[in-house]
């Protein structure tokens, strides 16, 4: 609507529009006719980090926990609503652009992109380069979105070990994976490994994909980390599980061809597992063993 | 035209990101924090029915949801000493039985596993 009664005054171009970290891009920025009254001008790069956060009451208040508690006898009293989606801008460079006969025509900026760029994705960064000029009468703030991609060199490589999520690791259990890197929409295939520390009774074993963007505003209270799961790929249902008798399940599950790549932003992060679960037969076994390995994803096509 | 060159080599360092939910801790009042450092089960229901406690559950909304939720729990006060009255008269009877009823296991821990039963013993 705002275009419909007034176009916009200044064009700004981004090249390349799809970046790599440590890539240069060039900014561009015209104007259909000179823009006078101007005090200054400036070209920012950054990013829309986008979150989620608690905006209303303390998430562990004891009250808090009573309405939970009423919600679940399905009655009324519900934080239902509590956390809410946000977005912040986090200007990473910012170039002056010198104006001094207070009129601005046009003007261009090259900045490097940093090693550590959080690549662009729905849930974490949305990245876009603005033009902002301060005036005597209204200011001008045009923007123009490029995306940053990161392919498997760009991955950190410290990106954390196999961790026990629930389970007294009767029989240890290990997800063997040919790498950590993978590319969104691959398939990948790997294998569970199950060392019984005794004799057991019978396991049902299954995996999945697991990624999970963790909210980590810097002075808003957090809202609640959101996992999504893929579908589970049932493994064997009946495995023998004996002492000193390990055992090798190969799996293959392929990962969403959408996967938001792993990424580490200011208020929110994105990170991916394989996760492997494994029940007991019987009524007094042991718990349900369940263990997920941290991978990462990229989103570089070639 | 106005031309910023390349912005030096070195890069700049990552902004500085906040911390999760499991990094913060518990996210309670100062009223609510005090309760739950007591180790004796008496003092905290006792604390937990101060009007400081149940005032300090409004603590985190906006302005005027705040005001109009303190408002509501100075109406359901009475209700709230009730439920927690309730809550220590059930904790008592249930824990009275126990204590009675696990008298021999307990003695037989005394005498057979001091340790365990010693570190069982901590609050």
């Amino acid at each position: 609507m705002r275009r419909l009664f007034r176009p916009a005054r200044v064009q700004v171009t981004v090249s390349p529009s799809v970046v790599w970290p440590c890539q240069s891009v060039d900014v561009r920025a015209n104007t259909a006719k000179p823009i006078s009254d101007v005090i200054s001008a400036r070209i920012e790069l950054g990013y829309y980090n986008f979150y989620r956060y608690r905006w209303a009451g303390r998430a562990d208040a004891a009250a808090t926990a009573a309405t939970n508690a009423m919600w679940l006898t399905e009655d009324v009293g519900t934080t239902y609503g509590t956390d809410r989606d946000a977005k912040e801008w986090i200007g990473i460079f910012a170039a002056e652009l010198p104006t001094p006969t207070s009129v601005f025509t046009e003007g261009s900026a090259t900045f490097r992109l940093p090693s550590w760029a959080p690549a662009s994705s729905s849930q974490i960064a949305r990245w876009s380069c603005r033009l902002i000029v301060q005036r005597r009468g209204i200011d001008i703030d045009e923007a123009t979105e490029f995306a940053v991609v990161v392919g498997p060199d760009d991955a950190r490589a410290d990106i954390g070990s196999l961790e026990q999520v629930t389970g007294s690791a009767a029989a240890r259990l290990d997800i063997e994976l040919p790498r950590v890197v993978f590319r969104a929409g691959e398939t990948i295939e790997g294998a569970i490994v199950i060392t019984p520390s005794r004799d057991l009774p019978a396991g049902d074993v299954r995996v999945k994909w697991q990624g999970q963007r963790d909210s980590h505003p810097r002075t808003r209270t957090p809202g609640f980390d959101e996992i999504v799961n893929g579908r589970s790929v049932q493994l064997e249902k009946h495995v023998t599980l004996r002492e000193g008798r390990p055992v090798r399940l190969p799996f293959d599950t392929a990962l969403p061809q959408d996967a938001a790549p792993t990424a580490s932003a200011v208020n929110s992060s994105m990170r991916w597992f394989v996760s492997a679960t494994m029940f007991y037969a019987g009524f007094a076994s042991p718990g349900t063993e369940s263990v997920r390995r941290p991978i990462a994803v990229v989103n570089a096509v070639g | 035209m106005a031309n910023v060159p390349l912005m030096s080599i070195s890069e700049p360092p990552a902004p500085e990101r906040g911390l999760t939910r499991a990094e913060r801790g518990r996210d309670i009042s100062a009223a609510q924090a005090e309760a739950e450092a007591e180790t004796s089960t008496g003092r905290r229901l006792l604390l937990s029915m101060s009007p400081r406690f149940v005032w300090s559950q409004a603590e985190g909304y906006p302005v005027v949801i705040k005001q109009f939720l303190q408002f509501c729990l100075i109406l359901i006060y009475p209700a709230w000493v009730v439920g927690v009255l309730a809550s220590a008269a059930i904790y008592y009877a249930v824990y009275s039985v126990l204590w009675v009823l696990f008298w021999p296991v307990r003695a037989w821990m005394k005498k057979n596993r001091p340790d365990d039963y010693a570190a069982s013993q901590l609050k």
